[in-house]
């Protein structure tokens, strides 16, 4: 063979090697400024086509034609609040209650945030400014089924507020329960760096507790928190004197709680009431990341208090001189666990039904080769987009095929878990806005669609959002006028 | 080009080496950090990965990641190029056996998230990534030893 044949031989292997590497790669790169609305293909869950969505309107082009706008949908704009906050996002450094110099960001000079308290039916209102946080804030109001205009959510139902704006939220809190807010614009970074704080609505009546402590578990630095103290957390509570604690994971994995010293109720998941919550002894609760769990504890009579412990640090019930317990191996499921009562709609009755199959493959993400998370088999953006019509009765699918624990979150709805991998609910019912899919899991959830706009329907653990693990679902007859990157600069994971 | 791919060939060796040690680096440190009363949890597990948690090794998790998962992939692809230009006796099919000893060992380092025991072969192809790309890297020393074999070898190899 002649050294030119060799050559040109040498040239062509090179070619067949680098050729579609370079293809993929440039077909994976987004565009600088693109709108949630253009992203993967519609998927409209087996349903027919809405009706706000002329016929022969192919994929998403139609979308944006007609319908209304997302921004118009907000709380009664005449109703005086009940609950009124100011948040001041701040960056810097900052010490936690323990004396921890943390690099991160704050509100209202502290991290986390204040709680904010309402009772069931106040409007609240909060308004936010950004002193001096360089890539914007905005704040979503993680189980509060807000309007969409209302749920923070850079690039996508608002802009993120940028250095020296501020933008006002205002939502019904209409359920009784434990929230939490947080930003939810470059969250994977804001987030875990101290953008966060507890929210709680309680019920007219009052809390059915004598101490009532919400337990916002926060890891900074690789330093596990509870309400920004590290270790153990006092908490003073009196022999016979019932407490409930709010336990809310705020982290990127599921935590395991348990009590040390007393038995517990596991009185609510997610916000939601558990229905006859039987007394729980042995046994951990496993907290969604992002999800929320409210423990009831009765003060032994004896004086000896009890421990909550959570990741590496505790509540301190009573002055309880035990020390920490092993963690239990068996967990709480929610599936058997209380009694069963009526949803309140019949998931029989669906009108769609979806799939959401989380998978992981190589490839080029925005051109970046990787492992990339798979939504039914496609990359990022190329995922579904849930469509649905407001009222429909919808079911989806989570499975997880991944080898990843993925705690799936749904804005703007609270869905009830039907079954996991074939096996019914057979407890209270179980009403979700986080919940976890481990690897090999498959759940089948149930949803009334009452609550128009274009909604996230992601990971939360938020470097997974950030590597793409990303899908939204929207309202036929909705558009959003915001877009992901461009001049706004809105990066909402 | 031979000196290249000879080169090449070694620093794939070597990036062998270094992810064997950065690995055992993070995992001390992780061993200490969790005697210091430190708790290790899947949040833990993120925030290293994320930057957000550090102590002496830690950074070794990440190097491991980003090495193993870039840098040796782009070497081994390199140097698989490099193959068809420097005329190695045998340069070809050597640096195509680097390659899949990478692809395979990236596979069950993924796999090994789901299962462990392919943590077991993950480590265990660790060397033979070793002795495949030293063996590469040895084939020039050869040919510049052996010059009566050079004129013919790497022709067969390309095709």
């Amino acid at each position: 063979m002649s050294s030119r044949v060799r050559l040109v031989l040498a040239c062509v292997a090179t070619l067949a090697v680098i050729a579609p590497l370079g293809w993929f790669w440039q077909a994976s790169l987004l565009p600088e400024e693109y709108s949630v609305m253009d992203m993967g293909y519609v998927d409209f869950g087996g349903g027919p086509r809405p009706g706000g969505l002329a016929d022969g309107v192919a994929g998403h082009a139609g979308m944006h034609a007609g319908g209304t706008s997302i921004a118009g949908l907000v709380a009664d704009p005449d109703r005086r609040p009940d609950v009124r906050v100011d948040l001041r996002a701040e960056k810097g450094t900052f010490k936690l209650a323990s004396g921890r110099e943390v690099d991160g960001y704050t509100l209202n000079g502290q991290s986390p945030g204040p709680v904010i308290r309402a009772e069931e039916g106040d409007l609240v209102e909060v308004r936010l400014e950004n002193v001096s946080v360089p890539d914007g804030v905005t704040l979503h109001w993680h189980g509060v089924d807000v309007p969409n205009a209302m749920d923070g959510v850079a690039g996508v139902t608002q802009e993120a507020v940028r250095r020296g704006e501020s933008f006002t939220y205002r939502f019904l809190a209409d359920r009784v329960g434990t929230y939490w807010y947080h930003s939810h614009q470059l969250s994977h970074e804001q987030v875990q760096q101290g953008l966060l704080g507890g929210l709680v609505v309680s019920p007219r009546e009052g809390v059915p507790a004598d101490v009532d402590v919400p337990a916002l578990v926060h890891l900074y630095d690789g330093a596990r928190t509870i309400n920004g103290q590290e270790g153990d957390v006092p908490v003073r509570a009196l022999p016979g004197q019932t407490v409930r604690v709010r336990v809310v994971n705020t982290d990127n994995g599921p935590m395991p709680v348990w009590v040390t010293g007393s038995s517990y109720r596991l009185r609510a998941i997610d916000g939601t009431d558990v229905h006859q919550p039987a007394p729980v002894t042995g046994e951990a609760v496993l907290v969604t990341a992002g999800g929320r769990a409210d423990l009831e504890i009765v003060m032994p009579q004896d004086g000896s208090g009890a421990r909550v412990e959570a990741g590496g640090a505790a509540l301190v019930l009573g002055g309880a001189k035990h020390t920490e317990s092993p963690a239990p191996t068996e967990f709480v499921d929610p599936l058997s666990y209380g009694s069963p009562r009526p949803a309140g709609f019949d998931p029989a009755e669906s009108t769609r039904s979806f799939e959401y199959v989380i998978g992981r493959r190589p490839g080029f993400l925005d051109g970046r080769p990787g492992l990339w998370w798979t939504v039914n088999g496609h990359m990022f953006p190329d995922v579904p987009m849930f469509t649905v019509a407001q009222g429909d009765v919808v079911r989806m699918r989570i499975e997880n095929e991944s080898g990843d624990v993925h705690p799936m979150h749904l804005h703007g709805h609270h869905a009830l878990v039907l079954s996991r991998d074939g096996v019914e609910a057979t407890g209270s019912p179980w009403w979700v806005d986080s919940l976890d899919v481990q690897d090999g899991e498959s759940y089948e959830v149930a949803f009334v669609a009452d609550n128009p706009g274009v909604w996230m329907d992601h990971c939360h653990n938020l470097p997974h959002a950030a590597e793409g693990l990303v899908a939204h679902f929207m309202y036929a007859g909705y558009h959003t006028p915001y877009s992901i990157g461009g001049n706004g600069g809105n990066r909402p994971e | 080009m031979k000196s290249v791919y000879r080169v090449l060939a070694f620093i794939i060796a070597l990036g062998v080496a270094f992810q064997a040690a950065v690995m055992v680096f993070a995992i001390a440190g992780l061993g200490i950090w969790v005697d210091e009363g430190n708790s290790f949890d899947k949040a833990a597990v993120e925030a290293l990965f994320d930057g957000e948690l550090s102590f002496t090794g830690s950074v070794g998790m990440m190097l491991h990641g980003m090495n193993g998962m870039m840098v040796m992939p782009a070497l081994a692809l390199i140097l698989l190029i490099v193959s068809f230009f420097a005329k190695v006796p045998g340069g070809v099919k050597w640096a195509t056996a680097v390659l899949l000893a990478v692809v395979v060992q990236i596979a069950l380092g993924i796999f090994g998230h789901s299962n462990a025991y392919f943590g077991l072969l993950h480590g265990v192809n660790a060397l033979i990534l070793f002795g495949l790309a030293v063996t590469a890297g040895m084939r020039v020393r050869r040919l510049d030893t052996a010059p009566a074999r050079s004129a013919s070898a790497p022709e067969r190899e390309m095709v």
